[in-house]
């Protein structure tokens, strides 16, 4: 993923090149989420369709009337071909319809909503983390390479990304909510103090990636022509850390925060469970264990729409930092 | 004026001092619905059961007391009149008649309402509205177990008038009982608050407030109660309940559960006809190391398909003991003391997959090869149900804990197959004696029916008794009065906290 990249000049963030190129860009770039979010939902039918049982017996139980199950394949469609069911699905999901749960019989779009802010909330304060942490520790790193200071922020990132989360969640529970009593446990319920482990926990991957993808772009960047140019100008160091190389180095790193908001979105199951975090990855955990189909659907649907957004974003983002790929586009 | 204060004064000591609290409680799951006819899971049962009342109260010793009903009598064989307590008033300020309960009776049996637990009433015909506090219930057929069934958190009555009006509303926002508390609100996936109903028919209440938490992983429900988050902690697992056992700031309240796990045979199928071949396996196996084993000691020997805690268990009757020897004898007696192959299924339940694998290593000793197959959950039933399988691994859980819920489906000749009885044995006896027990009232005389009945269970041995299963609840060592139920639904407005 990581390209070398080469820069014949720093770029400067003021020239941002001429607006109708980037909404073009922005355009094809959305027309390109549709075949992404079709084939997905192909895999999410399919296996629904391919897996074992019969949902009918599911929704009614295996001791409904005979006559029951039939009305009921017959309403959802059951007994017609594969593909006219695909159609009908797709229908329904374009509209943003999933049907209802089979569990709890209220809709699956209303589920995942209700469920929304709690994740986006968590996932958004780990990035904001592992910003705030990651790049400072990559830039130290890359500014000192192989010193103490490299060495520990390898150690520490390497041990970050090694770390099982629901070990490391089950660990920072008990340190600081048992033995230090600093903190609650678990739960989201009102107060600051709640979102303090969850989001460590959530973080801890994303900072190790960040820090080291900043370490390496950085590296990269500063061993550059123009880094040399500026030393020999007699610019100082620090102006030149921040103001040359790492502006340059963001290009690649904005692309693994917006991989990493992604991840966070859709990958915070186990963090959710372990604190029991009303977010969307325990409502698919609780929906995948009770075989409840349609919320299954509409959430591993909702997890592909948010990682192309997220990824849309990113690469608009990346354009606007990057002028030649504006160029490239318009 | 000042006499006025005084009593106002004194009446927020009585209320404000001793019983200012909130009890924090937390199970592994959140409720589905806090309607009875929308769900039948146990968080939300336990939840329920401190909103609603039901017509009977199953005490904590099984006894089935008034609740809602101030009194019954039998009419005829299939006739029930019940008398609707008076003076009993819902939550929104409605007062309860007997057409409320007939509109609940009735909505819950509607096939159209879809309910989940529909089952539980399957028995009755009709119900009726005699008079303003009169219900008649009129059953297919004699069935005396119908109290226990008029107990369950699944039948509690609603007020027909909040129902009607919350539409799709009723059991997430609007939730209306006569029970000792009255619903607040529910955060999804987090909590739900009640709080303490003044007004309740059935005496104080304690707790001010009760809120149940959802705390997912069991470890960390232990956590929250170590360090004092929460006041009660519901179904510990095996490891953390051992860690709890040994903290002086906790209390245990263990409770034998209603549920029972099996390993059926199927009867008609050979060898497994041959009752001397279900007694070796039954010899060969040792329930008690599948209990110490994958239950961290938290379970019995089942002895019986009912478990201790049911109305109607046979405390006579002694597991098959651990005998490979005797085992041996029996297949050699049966004509295969070379041993046979045969398949166990199971679904992809992790504790099942592991007793399976238990099972087919001590079976091997004895000669029996066993193929072990995981099998998915719906084709597991079907197939099941069908009877294609040798051997298969469930539970049951008597949530009536009355016997009759616990035989009847799994052992009478005319529930074969997806009804229950997927062993497909009978006995001409057992039909009787389980027909029998449905219709006589004498408790003493329903007692000696069904110790019978487990008689003959226990000696032709249609299953391998595995194990009950002990629910390890604990509670803050300053929590007291809570008394664990058998059926998981624990009652909370007797808890007090110092």
């Amino acid at each position: 993923m990581l390209v070398p990249l080469t820069y014949a000049r720093p770029v400067h963030w003021g020239e941002h090149g001429t607006k109708p190129a980037l909404i073009k860009y922005i355009f094809r770039r959305i027309l390109l989420l549709i075949p992404i979010l079709l084939g997905v939902t192909v895999i999410v039918f399919g296996i629904m369709f391919l897996t074992p049982g019969d949902a009918a017996i599911l929704m009614l139980g295996e001791n409904a009337p005979q006559a029951e199950l039939e009305a009921l394949r017959e309403r959802l469609g059951l007994n017609e071909p594969a593909y006219v069911q695909y159609g009908l699905w797709l229908s329904r999901a374009v509209q943003l319809d999933f049907g209802r749960s089979i569990r709890s019989g209220r809709p699956v779009t209303g589920e995942i909503t209700a469920r929304l802010p709690a994740t986006i909330e968590l996932a958004l304060l780990a990035t904001l983390l592992s910003i705030v942490i990651g790049v400072p520790l990559g830039v130290l790193s890359a500014t000192r390479p192989n010193t103490a200071v490299d060495h520990s922020a390898t150690v520490l990132a390497f041990g970050g990304l090694a770390m099982p989360v629901f070990w490391q969640g089950l660990i920072m529970i008990l340190l600081f909510a048992l033995v230090l009593d600093w903190l609650p446990p678990s739960g989201k319920l009102g107060g600051w103090q709640y979102y303090v482990l969850p989001t460590i926990t959530l973080g801890t991957s994303a900072i190790a990636a960040i820090t080291r993808m900043t370490r390496a772009t950085m590296l990269e960047t500063l061993s550059q022509d123009y880094v040399r140019t500026a030393r020999s100008k007699g610019v100082r160091e620090r102006s030149i850390t921040y103001r040359h190389a790492l502006r340059n180095a963001m290009i690649p790193i904005v692309t693994v925060i917006g991989l990493q908001f992604g991840a966070l979105l859709s990958g915070a199951v186990i963090t959710e469970t372990i604190f029991s975090w009303p977010g969307i990855g325990r409502l698919a955990i609780d929906a995948i264990r009770s075989k409840d189909f349609p919320v299954v659907q509409g959430v591993v649907m909702f997890f592909a729409l948010m990682y192309a957004v997220v990824n849309l974003l990113t690469d608009i983002l990346y354009a606007y930092l990057d002028p030649r790929l504006k160029t490239r586009y318009s | 004026m000042r006499k006025v204060l005084l009593l106002i004064a004194a009446a927020a000591f009585a209320f404000g001092g001793a019983h200012a609290f909130t009890l924090t409680v937390a199970q592994g799951s959140d409720i589905v619905s806090l309607s009875p006819h929308n769900t039948n899971d146990q968080p939300s049962a336990r939840v329920m059961r401190q909103i609603y009342d039901t017509l009977v109260v199953q005490t904590e010793e099984l006894e089935l007391v008034p609740g809602l009903a101030e009194s019954w009598n039998q009419v005829d064989d299939v006739t029930w009149d019940f008398a609707i307590r008076p003076g009993v008033m819902f939550h929104n300020g409605d007062p309860l008649t007997a057409s409320d309960v007939a509109f609940t009776l009735n909505r819950l049996r509607d096939p159209a309402t879809g309910a989940p637990a529909a089952f539980l009433v399957g028995f009755i015909s009709s119900v009726e509205a005699v008079d303003d506090m009169t219900v008649r219930i009129v059953t297919n057929g004699p069935f005396v177990p119908m109290l226990s069934h008029l107990a369950h958190t699944a039948t509690s009555i609603l007020n027909e008038r909040a129902v009607t009006e919350a539409g799709e509303d009723y059991g997430t926002a609007v939730v209306v009982g006569t029970g000792p508390f009255r619903f607040v609100s529910w955060e999804v996936a987090s909590q739900v608050i009640l709080e303490r109903n003044d007004d309740w028919w059935g005496g104080d209440v304690g707790p001010e407030r009760v809120v149940f938490r959802a705390i997912v992983e069991g470890t960390v429900r232990a956590i929250e109660l170590e360090a004092g988050a929460i006041d009660i902690a519901y179904a510990l697992e095996p490891r953390d309940a051992l860690r709890a056992r040994t903290n002086a700031d906790l209390t245990m309240a263990e409770i034998e559960t209603l549920t029972t796990s099996y390993i059926g045979f199927n009867a008609q199928k050979a060898p497994f006809d041959d009752v001397r071949v279900r007694q070796a396996i039954n010899h060969a196996v040792d329930a008690e190391t599948i209990v110490d084993v994958l239950l961290e000691g938290f379970g019995f020997p089942a002895t019986s398909p009912i478990s201790s805690q049911v109305f109607g268990s046979n405390p006579d009757l002694e597991a098959y003991d651990f005998d490979p020897e005797r085992a041996r004898q029996l297949l050699a007696d049966a004509g295969l003391a070379g041993g046979f192959s045969t398949t166990l299924w199971t679904n992809d339940n992790p504790v099942r997959i592991q007793i399976a694998e238990i099972v087919q290593a001590q079976l091997a000793d004895i000669g029996i090869n066993v193929d072990v197959q995981v099998l998915e959950w719906s084709t597991y039933l079907a197939d099941t149900a069908a009877g294609a399988h040798d051997m298969f691994i469930l539970g049951w859980v008597t949530v009536t804990a009355d016997a009759d819920y616990g035989l009847y489906a799994l052992f009478h000749s005319s529930n074969f197959g997806s009804a229950g009885n997927r062993t497909f044995w009978s006995s001409d006896r057992l039909d009787e004696l389980l027909d029998l027990g449905r219709r006589t009232v004498d408790q003493d005389e329903r007692l000696a029916i069904y110790y019978e009945a487990q008689e003959i269970i226990n000696a032709e041995a249609p299953w391998i008794f595995l194990n009950t299963s002990i629910e390890a609840n604990a509670t803050r060592a300053n929590v007291t009065g809570f008394v664990p139920h058998p059926a998981g639904h624990h009652r909370l407005y007797n808890v007090q906290k110092n």
